[in-house]
């Protein structure tokens, strides 16, 4: 389970005292806000009716601001598929700001990158994807601990950002229905990776560059930081005679990489252009045993993607082009050497915005799989809404197409406060 | 941009100072609609506006925002900062419109639960903005050269004498196929304006509800646009007005989207 993720009982209690306090003393308070949401959603398997998902989520922010600082915080308390319920520290940090800087410490989403659904420069922060990509975005994200300083002259923004503390992504449970195929001959016994130890020589450093006009929206960036996710490396083999390989041990390994990044927009008539690309050097690759005995080979690997948005007839549309690309590519690696993803999104409101339909796809364009998620959203007030919704999978094989079981269908209810 | 237009978003400022000059002009329906578009107004203004939106059965729904705009040198910056309700709080857009011909605006948004700021088309500027009566170009400026106009006759509006001009557009593709605009001979501010949808039905009435003096600008501070084919409203009201308050190019930037007004 992520640490991040779950607080023990007493410091759970202690958690909810504390905002609690804050906020009944902060109500009088000027500069003091308080939201957030209540919500109960359930999703079901269409192959068998199974309820892979049944949550309600309480997520309240809290927030003091001063004309020059801000304390914020945001506290989540989930309970999920009926167990015990769990408390959440989503954020909670402390803000300065001057006229051209700005200081933010403490545990805090930093969201880089401005694509639809990838997440190709967007290195800072985590992403959970233990139901892998079918949640809605904004609950991909995780929280990091550490600080950000920012500079702004104009349309200019420079941003420095120190993480002392590492913060794993999350990746599906084995035994789960989001578990990915296992590259693997046989089923592995995996020991989990150890998380680095805390120090400043452990630490994780981003930097980026911004600049948003009337011709062009650009961004530079660059960082060296832990790969958020494990590779596995060969730690034992069982071979029996006459039979070949039984067994394999695996061991989860946190390593460092660095990637470098930029992002640019622009309008052109009725078109938003955009593009992302990255190059991240020594991600590590799943390999042939006989090739690489550890099991990976560490390689450098460009992602990036070209896309579009455009209205018609008051629809709005997303078009996405991805490719990943690993240089110094060999044929033992379990990847292929080019991986080419396409998105598409539409949304469109009815009824004065008191419906609104989302549809996205991702479509793999090599060995043919999707991913399509259907949504509508009914808002009955302005503070309370119902959905329900798809997701869909296709193919047999394939980042998508490996879910092909996973048909499902979802519900919810949402109250804003 | 035609008076009614300017009189939305911007509340409506006007040079009491101007009236007496057209008075020595021609009265054509053009030098009107030109005098008005060309009137002196301030550089920048912030105000907090309610929108209203009304149902068929009178049912109401609310939303507040807060927004800041002026003028560089040919450029007209734009943040909008949603305040209610809940659910799009925090929420900001902004839009650089810009004098030179044929160059469309630059617009983006900013979502807090995104936690980013994305350019966004500026397109389909004839859909609803965000759910109301008003499309993006009922709200936006429109040079009175793009239309045909003619004087249709004179009535009294709200006590006002005014002129009934005529406009259509001289591109078929526009959202309609023409206005009526009710401008006070007095005071040189519109205060009601008819559209006509593509098949030349009656489809809004714009009304001014309140006007404001304000230094020497003329602030309409009230106004509804009734959708007389839906039979729904939508209620604008600006509070908190300032003008010309020295608001700089500085503070129409990503990190202002981000941390609101």
């Amino acid at each position: 389970m992520n640490i991040t993720k779950r607080i023990m009982p007493s410091s759970a209690l202690a958690l909810v005292l504390l905002f609690g306090t804050v906020a009944g003393v902060a109500v009088a308070e000027d500069g003091v806000a308080l939201s957030g949401y209540g919500r109960a959603k359930v999703g079901s398997l269409l192959s068998d009716g199974s309820l892979f998902l049944a949550e309600t989520t309480l997520d309240a922010r809290l927030s003091w601001e001063t004309e020059d600082s801000a304390l914020f915080a945001d506290v989540a308390v989930n309970e999920r598929q009926g167990g015990s319920p769990e408390l959440e520290l989503r954020e909670l940090y402390f803000r300065y700001s001057g006229d051209y800087m700005e200081m933010v410490i403490g545990k805090q989403q930093i969201i880089w990158g401005k694509s639809d659904g990838v997440f190709i420069t967007d290195i800072v922060t985590p992403k959970d994807l233990s139901r892998f990509l079918v949640p809605d975005f904004v609950e991909l994200r995780q929280a990091v601990d550490g600080v950000r300083l920012g500079g702004y002259a104009g349309g200019h923004s420079l941003e420095l950002v120190w993480l002392p503390l590492f913060s794993p992504g999350v990746a599906p449970a084995a035994g789960t229905i989001w578990a990915p195929v296992m590259p693997y001959p046989v089923t592995p016994t995996i020991t989990p990776a150890a998380m680095p130890e805390l120090s400043l020589e452990n630490g994780e450093y981003f930097a980026r560059y911004s600049f948003l006009g009337n011709a062009v929206d650009l961004s530079l960036m660059g960082g060296w930081f832990w790969n958020d996710l494990p590779s596995f490396a060969v730690t034992g083999r069982s071979l029996t005679p006459g039979v070949g390989l039984t067994g394999i041990a695996l061991r989860g390994e946190y390593y460092r990489t660095a990637a470098f990044g930029y992002g640019v927009a622009g309008t052109i008539g009725p078109l938003v252009l955009r593009s992302e690309g990255a190059l991240q050097l020594d991600r590590r690759y799943q390999g042939d045993f006989a090739v690489y005995p550890q099991g990976y080979a560490a390689k450098n690997a460009v992602q990036y993607l070209v896309g579009t948005d455009f209205s018609i007839l008051g629809t709005t549309f997303g078009l996405q082009f991805i490719q990943d690309l690993i240089l110094e590519y060999d044929d033992a690696l379990v990847n292929e050497r080019y991986t080419n993803t396409a998105t598409v999104m539409a949304v469109r409101n009815f009824a004065r915005e008191a419906l609104r339909l989302e549809l996205l796809a991702y479509l793999g364009l090599d060995n043919p799989d999707a991913l399509l998620k259907a949504q509508l959203v009914w808002k009955i007030t302005d503070a309370m809404e119902l959905s329900g919704g798809t997701w869909l999978f296709f193919g047999d094989s394939g980042q998508f197409g490996q879910y092909d079981d996973n048909d499902s269908v979802f519900a919810g209810a949402k109250i804003s406060f | 941009m035609t008076v009614l237009n300017r009189a939305i978003l911007p509340a409506l400022m006007f040079c009491l100072a101007f009236a007496p000059a057209l008075g020595a002009q021609e009265k054509t329906a053009l030098a009107i609609m030109m005098a008005v578009y060309q009137r002196p107004q301030p550089v920048d203004m912030s105000a907090t506006l309610t929108m209203t939106l009304v149902d068929s059965k009178g049912k109401e729904r609310p939303r507040s925002l807060d927004q800041r705009l002026a003028s560089f040198g040919g450029v007209d910056k734009k943040i909008m900062v949603f305040q209610s309700p809940a659910d799009v709080r925090g929420t900001s857009f902004m839009n650089w419109s810009y004098e030179e011909a044929g160059k469309g605006d630059d617009q983006w948004i900013y979502m807090p639960a995104l936690k980013r700021v994305k350019r966004i088309t500026s397109d389909g500027k004839g859909g609803s903005f965000m759910g109301s009566d008003f499309s993006y170009d009922d709200l936006g400026a429109r040079h009175p050269s793009k239309d045909s106009h003619v004087i249709l006759g004179s009535d009294t509006v709200a006590g006002e004498e005014c002129w009934m001009i005529e406009s259509k557009p001289k591109d078929p593709g526009d959202s309609y196929s023409r206005t009526v605009s009710w401008i006070s001979k007095n005071r040189l501010v519109g205060f009601r304006r008819d559209y006509y949808d593509k098949k030349s039905a009656l489809l809004k009435t714009l009304s001014v509800l309140e006007t404001r003096t304000m230094g020497t600008y003329l602030m309409i501070t009230k106004t509804e646009m009734h959708n007389v084919q839906a039979n729904h409203r939508t209620r604008m009201e600006f509070t908190a007005i300032k003008l010309d308050t020295g608001i700089a190019d500085e503070q129409f930037t990503e990190r202002a989207m981000a941390k609101g007004l």
